[in-house]
């Protein structure tokens, strides 16, 4: 068994036996701090897509983040005062609700891309900055929305068949999205767009001369990616029953950039581990100071100053790439000489 | 012969500097036809021009007859050209046979699937082998680009631009640091491709832009001031003084 499908399988296994876990050890707790876990593995997955396998450094994911979550709290909102959204007199089946927020996403994440990826490098951090910065301050401007002290939802959308009121339950939805995510962006960056996006990466020119558009392709991921991070936006109202504009703010783009380098850029689990290491330092530390981050600060500088690729790139030390090896021994190498100008 | 590319008064300044001055050239279907021009004479600047990558300041580009001066870079390959690059333009972090396929891909207009995996595409992989049997890379095929010579980087190169089946093809320096042994393989390989396709190759080596052209072009101070077959070219007292003549006197 390769060391990446024992990785794969410790992290599933923790996950799925935590509920048991914290029912043994009557920490109810450890439940709520892996949801945490789940969901913004999930945002940092995401980010890592466009980070990892783009070289799209978007400063600006929460955007998405932001935008799931306001608009599963303004439709409970309307639902709740009985007050009809546009003639609509709204819902709360998640079945309803989610594909709405997903969509409003990919809206954002079609405008924000196409204006943004006019640029790259440092202006593109920056504009993908400006982007999810108006957006916190149109959030936090909807006075009617409790303006910058955001919305209190009273209860969480409905699913067919389960209660998501049940923390357990709640849960599992959260990490088997969680999974389901991660099972498609692996799938994704191993297809055929997967690679042209991977190959941009490396020479845009070659790309272009292979007749390809590159804008096309950085915008699909952009958007992808914008779903992935509004997805866990949307399940965040869910699990906090609460949205502010706080969470479309820089610092929560700058956390999920954080938890991308911490666990790994384009390893897409790396991304989880850096989000439960994040997640885990923070509850540890902010135990003895609320200036945890002053702490958190020198951990990212050595990882990355000294860690090639983060938690995920520590657990694979030494495992060795057994196709690559296999195909060194059985082939001498057939152009020894080499010279160069 | 009609010409198959024809490049018409072509100018393009980068500030006060004339990369390119009154180009023409004409490369009829099936030709070799080699540039060849002192150090900054504007051949790669030329080649990238009809690339689609820098749009010239005046002039025409025809393909087949058709204008594509204004034709965007990534929509030529389709009308049938394609390029290779001077410093190789790859995929460092993806095996030969990945390079190819996504070459194919594109070529094929299948560049957006999301599910099917590359790597295990026999409909892509196939053909990918194919042309690194073509270049002499087959053995090397499941390596990553990142631990390939510089020799062997040059004729991936090749394959690259043979897997977009171009009828034109634009090689810039494909012999660029080769040793003189690569040089001649690299040659041997060109002369296999001569007649097939339309080649407007770039090239420093002289030994191996006589031995395979059909017509040559001077290029000096982005001016085209000859053209002629082989013979003309290195009678040419002009060409003796403007190119010839710093390495060959």
């Amino acid at each position: 068994m390769s060391r990446r499908i024992i990785i794969d399988l410790a992290c599933l296994a923790t996950f799925a036996l935590l509920p048991l876990l914290a029912a043994l050890l009557d920490e109810p707790f450890l439940v709520s701090l892996f949801t945490r876990l789940a969901i913004y593995g999930m945002a940092a997955a995401s980010l890592d897509l466009l980070i990892g396998y783009g070289a799209l450094v978007s400063f600006g994911h929460a955007a998405f983040f932001g935008l799931g979550g306001y608009v599963v709290g303004i439709v409970a909102f309307h639902t709740a005062q009985l007050m009809p959204l546009w003639g609509w007199e709204g819902s709360n089946s998640a079945l309803i609700v989610w594909p709405l927020a997903l969509l409003c996403c990919a809206l954002l994440g079609l405008v924000m891309g196409y204006l943004s990826l006019r640029t790259s490098g440092v202006q593109f951090i920056m504009i993908t900055l400006a982007f999810s910065q108006m957006l916190y301050f149109i959030l936090g401007s909807l006075s009617f929305y409790g303006g910058d002290d955001g919305i209190l939802l009273n209860e969480r959308n409905s699913l067919p068949g389960l209660d998501l009121n049940d923390a357990n339950q709640f849960y599992y939805l959260c990490v088997a999205l969680l999974v389901g995510w991660l099972l498609f962006c692996r799938r994704l960056v191993g297809s055929r767009f997967g690679f042209v996006l991977r190959g941009l990466k490396q020479s845009e020119r070659r790309t272009v001369s292979l007749g390809l558009q590159p804008v096309r392709y950085r915008l699909t991921a952009f958007v992808i990616a914008g779903l992935g991070a509004g997805l866990a936006g949307i399940l965040w109202a869910n699990y906090a029953l609460f949205v502010s504009p706080d969470m479309a703010a820089w610092q929560k783009s700058g956390e999920l950039m954080a938890m991308v380098i911490l666990g790994g850029v384009g390893t897409l689990l790396g991304p989880v581990l850096g989000a439960a290491a994040y997640l885990g330092l923070e509850q540890l530390l902010s135990l003895w100071t609320e200036h945890w981050l002053l702490a958190f600060g020198p951990l990212l500088l050595l990882v990355v100053l000294f860690g090639r690729q983060g938690i995920y790139g520590l657990l694979m030390k030494g495992a060795d790439k057994p196709r690559r090896a296999r195909a060194r021994s059985a082939l001498p190498p057939l152009a020894a000489q080499e010279v160069r100008p | 012969m009609s010409a198959h590319l024809s490049i018409r008064g072509l100018e393009k300044s980068f500030g006060a500097v004339k990369a390119t001055n009154n180009a023409n050239l004409e490369l009829a279907a099936g030709e070799l036809h080699a540039i060849i021009g002192p150090n900054g004479a504007g051949k790669s600047t030329l080649i990238a021009q009809i690339a689609g990558e820098i749009r010239p300041d005046k002039g025409q580009i025809l393909l087949g007859g058709r204008d594509i001066t204004a034709v965007p870079a990534h929509e030529r390959p389709r009308l049938g050209l394609a390029r290779s690059f001077q410093v190789s333009q790859l995929y460092p972090e993806f095996s030969l046979l990945e390079n190819l396929a996504v070459a194919i891909a594109a070529r094929e207009g299948r560049s957006f699937g999301f599910w099917k995996p590359l790597s295990r595409d026999r409909s892509l992989l196939d053909p990918a082998f194919a042309y690194l049997q073509q270049v002499g890379l087959a053995p090397r095929a499941e390596d990553r680009v990142s631990e390939l010579s510089h020799g062997e980087r040059r004729q991936l190169e090749l394959a690259l631009a043979l897997a977009q089946e171009a009828s034109v093809l634009l090689l810039d320096e494909p012999m660029a640091g080769l040793g003189a042994e690569e040089s001649a393989r690299m040659t041997e390989q060109l002369m296999a491709l001569k007649g097939r396709y339309a080649i407007l190759l770039v090239e420093h080596d002289m030994d191996a832009v006589f031995a395979l052209a059909d017509r040559i072009t001077v290029l000096v101070y982005g001016e085209t001031i000859l053209s002629g077959s082989v013979e003309e070219i290195r009678g040419s007292q002009l060409v003796r003084a403007a190119y010839l003549g710093e390495e060959h006197a």
